[in-house]
């Protein structure tokens, strides 16, 4: 597991800053023929259509109401303070009945429309592939089906393939939000929810959570990729190369760290991690000097691989200085070689 | 309109011939914060109300100005979700829920009914003091360590979370009871102390918006204070009510909060529409269209909110029967307020339209309430609802029912009764000057809400993806405008009440009974008992000359 431990850091350095692109963010959403929604890229085409069409309806009724109004300030403004006004009705019953009637049938319809798409949205189609989503403050973890690899902030799909999750939140409620596949379900702990869309154009997507979750609700992102059958038959989750452990360690925390903490010294829910590793004056990497507190009493430590690991399974242990009432959410099942990945990376920020 | 204004006495108003009115009937701070009197209790509603609206609105620029930058301008996220929670609560309990009803509807409800004061003046001055016990425990949760739950509080990040939800959990139970008492009282009010000849169809409809709005809050409160004092028990006392860890259900408080906050939409909006039903009659001098159908669709909307509160849920996993009921009876719920629409437009066609500050906040509100109706519509969809639902685009919708049409009501109502309150007028044009900026700025915040969020910007987001930054762009330069709209309309408000003209007797030419009375009223409302003896909004009986004579 540890063959490439003693690999030149400077080297991994350079491999990650050309692969691994510096925003995690998928890139913009293309837009439809209208101009309102992301381009729809799942079979749910339903939304559209009613969205579209009560959209137009809205427009009709705003239009109608604007008009009268405008027409009847211009016509009958009052011209001298003692103007009557130009008609004194007080009801006419067959025109209350056709502005009740008219706008009943027309909200029955949109009623019977959503309800047959939402009840699509609801039946899961035979065949469908069982993903799972895990959510927890603040990333989003994967499992594929029959597959013991998984994937953190990034998610690949295979194109016409119906894909259907089990969503699981083991804190707080999230919800699993891509609004290029008009699918969303808020993810409550405590019990399973169901999710399930068809990916009709390759592509990459954002997938949001959209239910509060807390301090960096707005960070909890995944980028979703649909791909063709060749390329997901490749397992593009499982990109583990052990011969560059840094870029492994680069996009695990993009995944499950950067929300927390910053690279450039930037504080932020958690202490940045510039400064973990130095370089001496001969240019060789060395662990650098951190303020933690133990059990409440302040010490400085120098930072080793055996810090780094002890605070990544059980981060109460020693909490740095100036973040000490923040709690870390804890990964005691992240596996040796993805820490091991990490500590790497962490390594490659040396000197920068 | 110029040719509104008479000939006669413009002046500065003359120090007044010696006639007691409640404003000078007695002085001295006891006078003021033991009275029993409906009007004084209403000003001091008015501007208790009034700075908590202030104080939420500079949270609302403090959002808009963070959203600036994909990255967030300001602040770090922990301090972004304290302050849109603090704009949501400030707003939403301290502001919008009792605005309305206990300023306006204080000042205006017993003139309109012909009676003396509310039914029970003491429970009346409790609402207030309760109101304020609440106000306090708000300002002290901010001093505690603030909250960051949103105004929801939805579970369990609210029994989780370490910020001061417990203290501002009893604020809201202290303003939960500050709302019953005034809806009790007004119930009250309006059963027994109409005056000899006010029948049921002859009340104004903003009587009958307010009976109705308070039958909701009587009905729903009390499940929104048994909802805080649960999550408060949990967390004191981790009994397990709604903690998935101990075996609770947050889907269960989400019911539980909607089953009380959606009736309290309409808690909210009934009285805006209320006070929009008697300006278009007024400022149209010209009786209310389909008068019975406004009052019946009142009675209807308040009676099917109480059964729509699953439409806040579709995405919550909640069963397919749930989903098919809630929806349906949400587009039911469309059809009486589409039938308020149409009926105030109606009223204003062929009517004698006067052009004067109240009525330009009502336009505003009816193209406003329009937009967000008729968006309300589009979220009653299943399916579309699916894609919406936590976007900016539901933001920009309550927004335009919230801000849109409920502010701008409360604004028109307050330019309206100004000057029956005070004998003052303000001044008319930075009047409409101040109404045009907040149209504009209104709607340059919230119409590009609308557009990012179908496109998928989710709301409570301390910072985004890139692609929607010219969208916060528009809206955040649309807030600044709108905060120097609303800081103009403070500010010639404000100075009307030490430089302003004498307002008229009656100003506007009004024909309820609260115009019936000397202005600013005596301390019992009427010098002699009134009695009625006309239809509600007959012109015909409109002694213009009131509207030309300076008030005593």
């Amino acid at each position: 597991m540890f063959v490439n431990l003693f690999q030149d850091p400077v080297n991994a350095a350079q491999g990650v800053a050309e692969s691994v692109p510096q925003n995690p963010h998928a890139p913009a959403q293309t837009i439809d023929a209208w101009g309102q929604l992301p381009k729809l890229a799942s079979t749910f085409g339903d939304v559209d259509g009613l969205f579209y069409f009560t959209y137009a309806v809205c427009i009709f009724f705003f239009v109608l109401i604007f008009a009268a109004l405008l027409y009847s300030v211009i016509k009958w403004h009052r011209k001298t303070y003692d103007q009557p006004a130009a008609s004194n009705v007080t009801h006419n019953t067959p025109l209350e009945v056709v502005w009740t009637v008219i706008p009943l049938i027309i909200v029955m319809v949109m009623f019977a429309w959503g309800f047959k798409g939402s009840l699509d949205m609801t039946n899961v189609p035979h065949g469908a592939r069982q993903y799972k989503a895990t959510a927890k403050q603040w990333n989003w973890t994967f499992s594929y089906p029959n597959d013991p690899v998984q994937s953190y902030g990034e998610l690949w799909l295979e194109v016409g393939k119906p894909a259907s999750f089990l969503l699981e939140s083991t804190d707080v409620l999230h919800a699993f939000y891509m609004p290029s596949m008009r699918v969303k379900r808020d993810v409550v702990p405590g019990r399973y929810q169901k999710v399930w869309f068809q990916p009709i154009e390759k592509g990459e997507y954002h997938l949001f959570c959209a239910e509060y979750c807390g301090d960096d609700h707005s960070k909890m992102y995944a980028k979703v990729h649909v791909v063709d059958a060749v390329e997901y038959a490749k397992r593009p989750w499982d990109q583990w190369d052990d011969n560059n452990p840094a870029k492994g360690g680069e996009s695990r925390y993009k995944a499950l760290c950067s929300s927390c903490h910053s690279l450039d010294g930037t504080p932020l829910t958690g202490p940045s991690w510039k400064g973990l590793f130095v370089k001496d004056a001969s240019g060789a990497i060395v662990g650098g000097q951190r303020d933690v507190f133990v059990g409440g009493v302040k010490e400085t430590i120098t930072v080793d691989d055996a810090y780094i690991i002890e605070s990544i399974k059980n981060p109460e242990a020693k909490k740095a200085a100036g973040h000490e009432k923040n709690a870390m959410t804890a990964f005691p099942n992240l596996p040796d070689r993805e820490i091991h990945g990490i500590i790497e990376f962490m390594k490659t920020l040396a000197g920068k | 309109m110029t040719t509104n204004v008479p000939a006669v006495d413009t002046h500065v108003a003359e120090p007044t011939s010696g006639r007691k009115n409640f404003l000078n009937c007695s002085s001295g701070f006891m006078s003021w914060a033991g009275t029993l009197d409906h009007k004084r209790i209403g000003l001091m509603y008015l501007v208790g109300v009034s700075i908590a609206f202030l104080c939420g609105g500079l949270f609302a620029l403090l959002v808009r100005l963070h959203l600036w930058s994909p990255e967030g301008a300001l602040f770090a996220n922990a301090d972004y979700n304290q302050i849109f929670t603090l704009h949501g609560a400030f707003m939403v309990f301290l502001f919008v829920i009792p605005a309305i009803p206990g300023s306006l509807g204080n000042m205006v409800l017993p003139l309109m009914l012909g009676a003396k004061d509310v039914a029970l003046p003491r429970l009346n001055l409790l609402s207030f003091y309760l109101w304020c016990s609440g106000a306090v425990m708000a300002t002290l949760a901010i001093i505690l360590g603030g909250f960051d739950t949103g105004w929801t509080f939805y579970a369990p990040y609210s029994i989780y979370t370490d910020k001061a939800v417990v203290s501002i959990g009893l604020g809201i139970f202290l303003l939960g009871f500050s709302s019953i008492f005034t809806g009790l009282n007004f119930i009250v009010t309006v059963h027994k102390l109409r005056a000899p000849g006010l029948t049921w169809f002859r009340m104004p409809l903003f009587v009958w918006a307010l009976y109705a709005t308070s039958i909701l809050q009587v009905l729903a409160t009390p499940v929104l204070g048994i909802t805080v004092l649960l999550v408060a028990f949990e967390r004191l006392y981790n009994i397990g009510i709604f903690d998935p860890r101990l075996g609770g259900d947050p889907v269960l408080f989400e019911h539980f909060f909607w089953f009380y906050s959606h009736p309290a939409v309409y808690i909210m909006v009934l009285p805006a529409f209320g006070i929009v039903s008697e300006l278009v009659s007024v400022h149209s001098r010209k009786p209310l269209f389909g008068y019975k159908l406004i009052a019946f669709s009142s009675l209807a909307i308040a009676i099917i909110s109480f059964l729509v509160w699953g439409h806040h849920m579709f995405t919550s996993g909640q069963s397919t029967y749930a989903m098919f009921a809630f929806s349906f009876l949400t587009f039911f719920v469309a059809i009486p307020t589409a039938i308020k629409e149409f009926s105030w437009v109606a009223t204003i066609w062929k009517g004698s339209i006067a052009l004067n500050s109240p009525m330009l906040y009502t336009l505003a509100f009816l193209i406003i309430f329009a937009i967000g109706g008729l968006t309300g519509v589009i979220l009653g969809a299943l399916n579309v609802d699916i894609h919406l639902h936590d976007t900016y685009f539901v933001v920009a919708h309550f927004h335009y029912v919230m801000m849109g049409s409920i502010a701008l009501a409360f604004f028109a109502g307050l330019h309206h009764w100004w000057p029956k309150m005070f004998g003052v007028m303000y001044n008319e044009t930075l009047a409409k000057i101040a109404c045009g900026i907040i149209f504009i700025g209104f709607n340059t915040t919230f119409l590009p809400q609308f557009i990012m969020g179908s496109r998928g910007m989710p709301r409570r987001y301390a910072t985004y993806v890139p692609e929607y930054a010219p969208y916060h762009h528009a809206s955040t330069i649309g807030a600044v405008i709108l905060g120097l709209g609303i800081a103009l309309m403070v500010y010639y408000l404000v100075a009307s009440l030490f430089s302003g003209k004498r307002a008229m007797q009656n100003q506007w030419g009004g024909v309820t009974l609260d115009w019936h009375t000397p202005t600013p009223p005596p301390l019992e409302n009427f010098d002699h008992s009134p009695s009625v003896t006309t239809e509600v909004y007959d012109y015909s009986v409109l002694d213009l000359e009131t509207t030309r004579t300076p008030a005593s």
